[in-house]
């Protein structure tokens, strides 16, 4: 009789625990644990004026840290930054220490190979900016001149391909580093976002930094990991609602001074 | 979360972190020679020279010991200018490695200094020597001698510490590295490598730092 229970226990064990493991449990996606964890982890680059800036109160500020701030409000969990610099915008989500990001990151080809682009939310082009006195009017005049880039952002990408033979282009890590190099005259000129150049013309008025030549025009927009569907449709639908209902122009208009143009969709 | 390693890219890129490599090496070969010379002059200064000059390098040796590297460089390049002084990235980062390492070198040899026997000095002193030739002759030898592994653990710390130097745009192989995995996105590929590159070096430098001190010091010296 006990042998006979022990038989029928051992029977219903393995059909209970085979029955539980027979429901495939579908792996948790990234939107499932931001939701579960009630926090969003966002990479925000602060070096990067006017979509990433540490303001004065040394809080993080700028157009895609406001856009972070109301995707989080809206997700109902809290906002977790990671500050990375410019090289780290990519690493960082791949790596997983951030779940997206939403750093000005323009939209290419390159980039698509590693990480999934959602759909835009902001314009910006990339300018070569240059003293007054420098003479830069055309691609041609860059030969013989030293231009500073930024490492890891769409200048990088852009530049070495327009410019001519004879260009000595330089390269720095950080933003900071470059607008130094061309106001302390290390380099002749420089590329960045038209923004970013306007607060450094702004910013120094004894050098009278003009913007010499447009390089190209990008969308940029919040970028997740390959895989990371749910999460990358919740931040579309997003984009959508809140381009309908004019907030991403308000946030884009009030950093950068500009009207939105018309953000296309993928 | 999966990720494919694709080793494959670094492979394609090998000349160009060579390049850089060579560069490292380059760099820190020169800032090693005067930056040991500009320490040996200073530590015999700071021991037999005038007072506003023993002030003087041991103020130069203080600033430059308790500032980091990073800002020392960012001088150099970014502040220099501004006094009518464009140093090239090359130029700015080899003279910043040379004056830091002239600074712990210095207090490195000092320490090497004070362990000269005090009675060979005296004796020296007795033969009627100069106060520089019984620096050269008597103490600075045994001196180096004696300080040979911390120096060459400086040098090593040197050699390291150039990856700093990409920040002023310096294209060494750190510099080189960051502009690869920022256009390929291979960061953890290529960092790994340069690890690497980096441990290969410095156990090179390791290796002729043993071969020259059997070359230098016990060469047919019973010492």
């Amino acid at each position: 009789m006990k042998t006979y229970l022990k038989l029928l226990a051992l029977v219903v064990l393995v059909a209970g625990s085979t029955l539980l493991m027979s429901h495939p449990a579908a792996a948790e996606t990234t939107l499932d644990k931001v939701l579960k964890e009630k926090k969003l982890r966002v990479a925000i680059d602060v070096g990067n004026p006017p979509f990433g800036v540490l303001g004065k109160d040394g809080q993080p500020d700028g157009s895609d840290v406001a856009v972070a701030r109301q995707m989080a409000k809206d997700m109902g969990v809290e906002l977790e930054f990671i500050q990375v610099p410019s090289t780290g915008r990519i690493p960082a989500l791949l790596a997983g220490r951030a779940d997206v990001t939403i750093a000005s990151i323009s939209v290419t080809t390159d980039r698509a190979k590693t990480v999934m682009y959602c759909n835009p939310n902001g314009a910006l082009s990339i300018v070569i900016l240059a003293p007054k006195s420098t003479a830069l009017q055309k691609p041609a005049d860059m030969v013989g001149k030293r231009i500073g880039i930024t490492r890891a952002t769409l200048e990088e990408a852009t530049v070495p391909k327009m410019a001519p033979q004879g260009t000595d282009i330089v390269w720095f890590d950080e933003i900071g580093a470059t607008i130094q190099a061309l106001l302390s005259g290390q380099v002749d000129a420089v590329a960045m976002t038209s923004f970013a150049g306007k607060t450094v013309a702004d910013g120094n008025p004894d050098k009278q930094i003009e913007p010499k030549l447009t390089v190209t025009t990008a969308f940029y927009g919040p970028i997740v990991r390959p895989g990371d569907f749910e999460l990358r449709q919740w931040i579309n639908t997003w984009i959508f609602l809140n381009t309908q209902n004019g907030t991403l122009a308000a946030i884009y208009k009030q950093h950068t001074g500009l009207d939105l143009p018309t953000l296309p969709t993928f | 979360m999966h990720y494919v390693f694709h080793f494959d890219v670094v492979w394609d890129h090998f000349p160009e972190l060579l390049n850089g490599a060579l560069l490292t090496i380059r760099l820190s070969a020169i800032a090693m020679v005067l930056g040991l010379v500009l320490g040996v002059i200073c530590a015999y200064q700071a021991s037999a020279g005038p007072g506003p000059v023993r002030q003087a390098i041991k103020l130069y040796v203080e600033i430059i010991r308790n500032t980091p590297f990073l800002v020392q460089i960012f001088i150099f390049y970014f502040s220099l200018p501004s006094i009518g002084l464009r140093l090239d990235a090359n130029t700015a980062a080899m003279l910043a490695m040379t004056i830091n390492l002239g600074a712990y070198a210095s207090e490195i040899l000092r320490s090497g200094i004070e362990a000269v026997p005090r009675g060979q000095v005296e004796a020296g002193r007795a033969l009627g020597l100069s106060r520089f030739q019984i620096f050269r002759l008597i103490i600075l030898f045994p001196a180096l001698k004696t300080v040979y592994p911390a120096l060459a653990s400086q040098f090593i710390l040197l050699m390291l510490g150039s990856s700093v130097v990409s920040t002023i745009s310096a294209v060494e192989l750190t510099a080189i590295t960051n502009s690869l995995q920022s256009t390929t996105f291979r960061s953890f590929e290529f960092y790994f490598v340069a690890t690497g590159m980096y441990l290969v070096m410095a156990l090179g430098f390791r290796a002729s730092f043993i071969a020259l001190y059997w070359l230098v010091f016990q060469r047919g010296r019973g010492a």
